[in-house]
């Protein structure tokens, strides 16, 4: 947001250490800063300017060319007719052909212009020129503007008469230009690309835009200037007040310039004398410190206490097997396995095992097991057989 | 509400002037805190008279069912003694189980069994006994296996595999609270025990309580399977339809 100074002072510009006067403020520098709109108007209003260009209206069809059809062994595209000479039977017309033509000639009659609503471009200029009164916008867009005084810069009216260029660089130079100035110069260089073969030889870097009210010679004066354009601040140019689209060129302004921006954009309140039915630009926020804003009193009373997260799970876990997670979900769990353990039942089957172990142990059979008699009582047959067996042999001898 | 609000301790330099803002803030801070203390300590007392009361109803229904069980085995004595039958009361609660996977089913089954909530294979889902349900069951004989679960089926199932329906999403139940914020005011179940009570005697709040219960997703049975393609009651065995007393045994195997 443009922090407005409500008073500005002017130079003398003869002797540009002391300051004559001072000039309030015009409305139209305190406009919000649009870079949107800004570059939006720029793209459009500088096609303007353009030439048109096209490929020649006949080019690729001057020639007298036929397809020869199927059953040939060539393809079907159009081809020179005659003889003698290489180009009979080469293809033609096709944008696919040697010589022919393009495919979707241009033509002269694209829309090379742009019309943009009028008070868009007002609004476009009115935000440009707030944007060249803040230091850090202009600094950013390039301008070396260390020894200046102020922001805007603002000269009293004897710039205007002047008519020797000579004086007029000395002026700029005590006014502070002096390394801006230098910075252009430094900055000519061959165009790299085919314009410079098109009568655009050089580029260089753009200087400080003069605004003037009345040209008395200042115009011719500074013409010679590398860098430094002027203007009529009756007639302001968005192409040059933001060039390329980008906010904060380095403007200085003459006293009566300074004074006409207010006849000529007037305030929020009034409209603009000079320009039929305009309205200066309005900011889309009144207050923008939404900081301050948030913290009054006014909002923080009406809002409710910030609140914790609800409590996040993790991984479920089977109460069946884990103890805690089961007094947690059965709170009579633990007594009810206390009671069980307790329990009579309990207590009679423990004393029923313990009973049973001490009398395994007194009782031992040793070799009075079950399977042990089973497999004597076969022993003792087996011998009684052998017995029987030896009798009867006994007997038969 | 207010137990949970977070309040950020401001950082105060040590003997610096502190600014009207950060007063501000600092009184009304300091207000919060008094305010979530208080309802942090009710919130506390609250939570542990829940506990209490849940703790009592336990007891209670463990009685309850100690009760039933031995109420039975008298009257089956007595009816032994006297030379009569006794007609054992017929089941109300069963567990059903999703036999049968999603391909090529056909329509009126297929809704049948997405009405009874078992859209997945081995889904299993509790489901009181009457003409309508049993109706439906009959729709999809072939598709799934039930029976007539004990309590101790139905304890171990919700304990171990027990999600609840909150907000349309399948929570958990890692605490009563769950249970409680979801059935409590309305139907009066506060806790497991009481879920598990209201599920395993069929109770007023039935049908709240059950679909409460996500349905369940059991694993597939250790030992697998006799053969799905025939029913149970078939000689050549198989097992789907009605098992009766035999479903705890599954379950055993499944949960």
């Amino acid at each position: 947001m443009a922090t407005g100074r409500p008073v500005v002072s002017v130079y003398n510009c003869e002797n540009p250490a002391e300051k004559t006067s001072t000039v309030p403020m015009p409305q139209a520098l305190l406009s919000p800063l649009r870079p949107d709109l800004v570059r939006y108007i720029h793209t459009n209003v500088s096609k303007n300017k353009r030439q048109p260009i096209s490929v020649g209206a006949k080019v690729g069809y001057e020639t007298a060319a036929e397809s020869w059809g199927t059953g040939r062994a060539v393809a079907r595209v159009p081809r020179a007719p005659g003889g003698g000479t290489h180009r009979s039977g080469q293809g033609a017309f096709g944008n696919m052909c040697r010589g022919g033509g393009m495919f979707s000639p241009t033509k002269t009659w694209r829309r090379w212009h742009r019309r943009v609503n009028v008070t868009q471009k007002r609004h476009a200029v009115v935000s440009a020129l707030a944007a060249s009164s803040l230091p850090p916008l202009v600094m950013a867009r390039g301008h070396r503007i260390g020894q200046v005084a102020e922001l805007p810069l603002v000269v009293s009216d004897s710039l205007e008469s002047q008519t020797k260029t000579k004086q007029a660089v000395e002026i700029l130079k005590k006014i502070g230009c002096t390394e801006e100035l230098q910075r252009v110069i430094d900055s000519k260089k061959v165009r790299a690309g085919k314009g410079k073969m098109r009568n655009r030889r050089y580029t260089m870097r753009r200087g400080p835009l003069v605004v003037y009210n009345e040209d008395n010679g200042i115009v011719r004066a500074m013409r010679n200037i590398p860098g430094v354009e002027t203007a009529c601040v009756t007639r302001l140019n968005l192409l040059k007040v933001a060039p390329g689209g980008t906010l904060g060129r380095f403007i200085i302004w003459t006293e009566g310039a300074f004074k006409k921006m207010n006849e000529m954009y007037g305030t929020l309140k009034s409209g603009a004398p000079m320009k039929k039915g305009y309205h200066l630009l309005r900011a889309q926020m009144e207050n923008a410190d939404i900081a301050r804003i948030i913290n009054s009193t006014e909002v923080q009373s009406v809002l409710r206490p910030k609140l914790e997260a609800p409590k996040k799970f993790a991984l479920k876990q089977n109460a069946l097997k884990n103890k805690s997670v089961m007094a947690r979900l059965n709170p009579a769990a633990a007594d009810a396995k206390a009671a069980r353990a307790a329990a009579p039942a309990a207590a009679k089957r423990k004393a029923r095992e313990a009973a049973s172990k001490e009398h395994n142990k007194k009782h031992k059979r040793g070799e009075d097991t079950f399977y042990k008699k089973l497999m004597r009582a076969f022993e003792a047959k087996a011998a009684d057989e052998a017995k029987d067996g030896e009798d009867a042999e006994e007997a038969e001898e | 509400m207010a137990a949970r609000y977070a309040i950020k301790q401001q950082a105060l330099a040590e003997g610096a002037v502190v600014p009207e803002q950060v007063k501000l803030k600092l009184a009304r801070d300091a207000a919060l805190a008094e305010e979530k203390e208080k309802a942090v300590v009710e919130a506390i007392k609250a939570q542990a008279e829940q506990r209490e009361a849940l703790k009592s109803r336990t007891q209670q229904y463990e009685k309850e069912y100690v009760e039933t069980a031995q109420q039975l085995v008298d009257l089956r004595r007595e009816a032994k003694l006297g030379g009569n039958f006794f007609v054992e009361p017929e089941a109300k609660l069963l567990f059903v189980v999703r036999i049968v996977g999603i391909i090529k089913l056909s329509p009126k089954p297929r809704k049948v069994l997405q009405l009874l909530r078992m859209r997945q294979l081995h889904n299993g889902v509790f489901l009181k006994v009457n003409k309508p349900i049993l109706q439906m069951l009959k729709l999809v004989q072939p598709y799934v296996t039930y029976g007539y679960p004990t309590l101790k089926t139905v304890r171990e199932l919700i304990y171990k595999r027990g999600f609840g329906k909150v907000n349309k999403q399948r929570i958990p139940l890692s605490d009563n609270a769950i249970i409680g914020d979801a059935l409590g005011e309305k139907h009066g179940l506060y806790g497991m025990e009481d879920l598990i009570h209201e599920i395993y005697t069929v109770g007023p709040n039935f049908k709240q309580a059950n679909n409460f219960l996500w349905p369940f997703k059991l694993s597939a049975p250790k030992a697998g399977f006799n053969k799905k393609r025939h029913g149970y009651c078939e000689m050549k065995g198989g097992d789907w339809g009605n098992r009766e007393e035999e479903i705890n045994a599954l379950i055993r195997r499944m949960n």
